[in-house]
């Protein structure tokens, strides 16, 4: 079979067409501890890719492979087409690697770590120093550029780590939970930073252990647990796996064992818990099944204090997937 | 090998960024190696304070004692009398007025002499001594011309030819102290110049472990390696940085000690080198206890701690040649010991590259192996951090 006749599967280089990122069957052992199990991911220009588990999950193994930190023990990793490892010296120029520590040098100034890193990716004179400019702009740290770094909030120091990722405009981006410890006002800056980005045209491979931030941010969202993919998909393809459960939670006093008898009668209500002056409803579709809920509720005499609607998140889906929580 | 400039040359500048290291790495050595040489005489044959008004007296004695390289202040006899019990003077000489106008009317001369504390305090006082005798001898030959019908200007120059026509006998003073001659024909500061550059460039640049700690720990090290670099130019960054930090501390003292106090160092040539492989053998011992260390207060400790006795032991603090002849062996396992002798060979008896051939191969030596190993240690803590 001539190469122009192969499958996309069979031919690495039509497999990652369009492809910024492209990792297939990623492993890495740590002794008996097999800590990445066959991870593999895709990311496309522009796109967001948000790696969600827990601590432990095998995130930052697995960015720490893809940025030519560690070697793999078996997989295939390339950027732009190119096979990437820690050997790959010229590929590097296109990653930009966010660590989850501050990986800066606190007795300099953020101009002069970005010129460190800049002049490292081989940057130099009147384009280093625009580049640097323009980053700082973006991480809104121009007035500070000057002090020693050390001297700088939590929040700017994360800004600044971003940017030192940013300096030679790489194709894909891997921030490695970058909002960790961070103040609510950075963090924002910081999320609206990274859809700045995408919206560039970057690919982002997005490493987080908080649901809201997968949710906000990533196209694609892939659910590590135990150093393996579990699911993968958009966010409303990853609720669907769990059916599109919706839950209601009645609070009240009176008959609550005669109104959960009630409720489990409805065609709507799949199952009924209760706990103490609590009812927990598993329904299908909450939004239009609640006033019947309530109306049955009240019709058995329990006199309502709080109607709640809870519908299904990536919480529950890691929870569905995994049998644990997120932050586990 | 622009990625190994740049590693280094920040290195350079987080020395240059931390306050503390301007006392430690440009003042301290300075201040002790002015201690030091004051504890050695310098080339004067002592300090002589002499007290009294103006007279003809007090200056013709200020001037013979200085034509005999003795170094004269002159104060008030209270001030002479301090000057002497607090030891900034050898020998203190207070000229009465009575004495004064003795000397201009050629009668009995009378002088206060004050001795100091120090061991050639006696050997100034007789200097002293025979100086105001020749004094008074002159000024009675002076006088005996005169009575006898010569005018003064006359009786001053036949004297001054007669002096001149006088064969001085030539003394030649052998020293048979071993150590005496080893330090013969050094200048005040060499000696403490060139245990404190071996001391310094060893301390500050092993207090650059504790910053490579930080560079790894804070995963800045990590962090060089996801750019387009090596890993062998970015552990030769770091070797680099190190090694600049400790040619820096070199050559700062080096200048600085010969030109503030006129430290002879000897050939440049031969000294560069020699302080180049020393410079190394710093760096690649920074570079294993950065790496070997857990944390940067072990690593400083450890540092100043191995600086010291090193330096202790290899003549950094105490001459070599004051030491017997086994601890001279043992310091011999020290790189500073092979360095001192290179330089105390180079300034005390010009030797030249091929001279300390020998010195120089035992540095080289040191400085591959311990480069070596610290790189190498430095890659696998480095792996296993990730």
């Amino acid at each position: 079979m001539s190469d122009g006749q192969r499958s996309g599967e069979d031919d690495p280089a039509r497999a990652s067409e369009g492809a910024v990122l492209l990792v297939e069957g990623l492993v890495r052992r740590f002794g008996d501890l097999t800590a990445v199990d066959g991870v593999g991911l895709r990311i496309e220009a522009g796109q967001t890719y948000g790696l969600l588990g827990p601590n432990g999950a095998g995130k930052t193994t697995t960015i720490s492979m893809i940025a030519g930190l560690l070697p793999a023990d078996a997989g295939t990793i390339s950027v732009l087409g190119r096979p990437m490892g820690p050997r790959e010296v010229e590929v590097k120029h296109h990653i930009g690697l966010v660590p989850q520590d501050l990986a800066i040098y606190p007795e300099l100034t953020a101009r002069e770590n970005l010129a460190f890193f800049g002049r490292l990716q081989g940057m130099r004179g009147r384009q280093l120093i625009e580049r640097i400019d323009e980053v700082l702009d973006l991480i809104a740290l121009s007035d500070r550029a000057d002090d020693a770094t050390k001297d700088y909030s939590g929040g700017m120091k994360r800004r600044l780590n971003i940017a030192v990722g940013l300096i030679h405009r790489p194709a894909l981006l891997i921030l490695d939970e970058p909002t960790v410890g961070v103040d609510p006002q950075s963090r924002n800056a910081i999320l609206r930073s990274v859809e700045a980005l995408s919206g560039e045209g970057m690919a982002v491979l997005y490493t987080t252990h908080y649901m809201e931030e997968a949710a906000r941010l990533c196209d694609r969202i892939g659910i590590i647990d135990s150093g393996r993919i579990r699911a993968e998909g958009t966010r409303s393809e990853l609720i669907t796996l769990i059916g599109g459960v919706d839950t209601i939670r009645l609070t009240g006093a009176g008959p609550v064992e005669e109104s959960a008898e009630a409720l489990r009668l409805l065609e709507a209500v799949d199952k009924v818990g209760v706990e103490g002056r609590c009812l927990t409803l598993t329904v299908h579709d909450a939004p239009t099944t609640v006033a019947q809920v309530v109306t049955t509720a009240a019709r058995t005499g329990l006199a309502l204090d709080e109607v709640e609607i809870v519908r299904p998140d990536l919480e529950s889906v890691f929870l569905h997937l995994t049998g644990k929580a997120l932050r586990d | 090998m622009r990625p190994v400039l740049v590693i280094a040359g920040v290195e350079l500048r987080r020395l240059q960024r931390d306050r503390s290291n301007y006392f430690f790495v440009l003042v301290l050595p300075l201040l002790l190696v002015l201690v030091i040489g004051a504890q050695f005489s310098d080339d004067s044959n002592g300090r002589v304070a002499v007290a009294g008004g103006e007279s003809t007296l007090r200056e013709n004695l200020v001037r013979a004692l200085r034509a005999d390289d003795v170094e004269v202040t002159v104060a008030s006899p209270q001030t002479v009398r301090e000057k002497v019990a607090r030891g900034r003077a050898d020998v203190g000489i207070i000229v009465s007025p009575q004495a004064a106008r003795a000397f201009a009317t050629q009668g009995d001369l009378e002088f206060t002499l004050i001795p100091g504390v120090r061991s050639d305090s006696p050997a100034l006082l007789h200097r002293a001594r025979s100086v105001l005798s020749r004094l008074t001898v002159q000024s009675g030959q002076l006088a005996a011309l005169t009575d006898r019908g010569m005018s003064r200007e006359a009786a001053r120059s036949a004297l001054a030819d007669a002096a001149q026509s006088l064969r001085r006998p030539t003394l030649e003073v052998v020293d048979v102290d071993e150590s005496a001659q080893e330090f013969s024909g050094l200048g005040q500061f060499d000696v403490g110049a060139r245990g404190q550059t071996l001391l310094f460039v060893f301390v500050t640049a092993l207090s650059g472990a504790s910053a490579l700690i930080r560079t790894r720990r804070l995963g800045v090290l990590s962090r060089t390696l996801t750019a387009p670099v090596s890993a062998r130019q970015v552990f030769a960054g770091q070797a680099l940085g190190r090694f600049a930090v400790a040619t820096f501390q070199a050559v700062y003292i080096v200048l600085l000690t010969a030109v503030l106090f006129g430290a002879d160092w000897g050939s440049p040539g031969p000294v560069l080198l020699v302080l180049l492989l020393f410079s190394a053998v710093a760096a690649g011992t920074s570079l294993l206890i950065g790496t070997v260390a857990d944390s940067d207060t072990v690593a400083s400790g450890l540092g100043i701690g191995l600086g010291l006795v090193l330096a202790a032991l290899g003549g950094g603090m105490i001459p070599l040649e004051l030491f017997g002849s086994t601890l001279r062996s043992v310091a011999h396992l020290t790189p500073h010991a092979w360095a001192y002798d290179a330089l105390a060979q180079i300034r005390g008896h010009g030797a030249g590259v091929l001279d300390v051939l020998p010195e120089l191969a035992v540095l080289a030596v040191m400085a591959l192996a311990l480069l070596s190993l610290g790189t190498w240690t430095l890659r696998r803590s480095t792996a296993r951090g990730l």
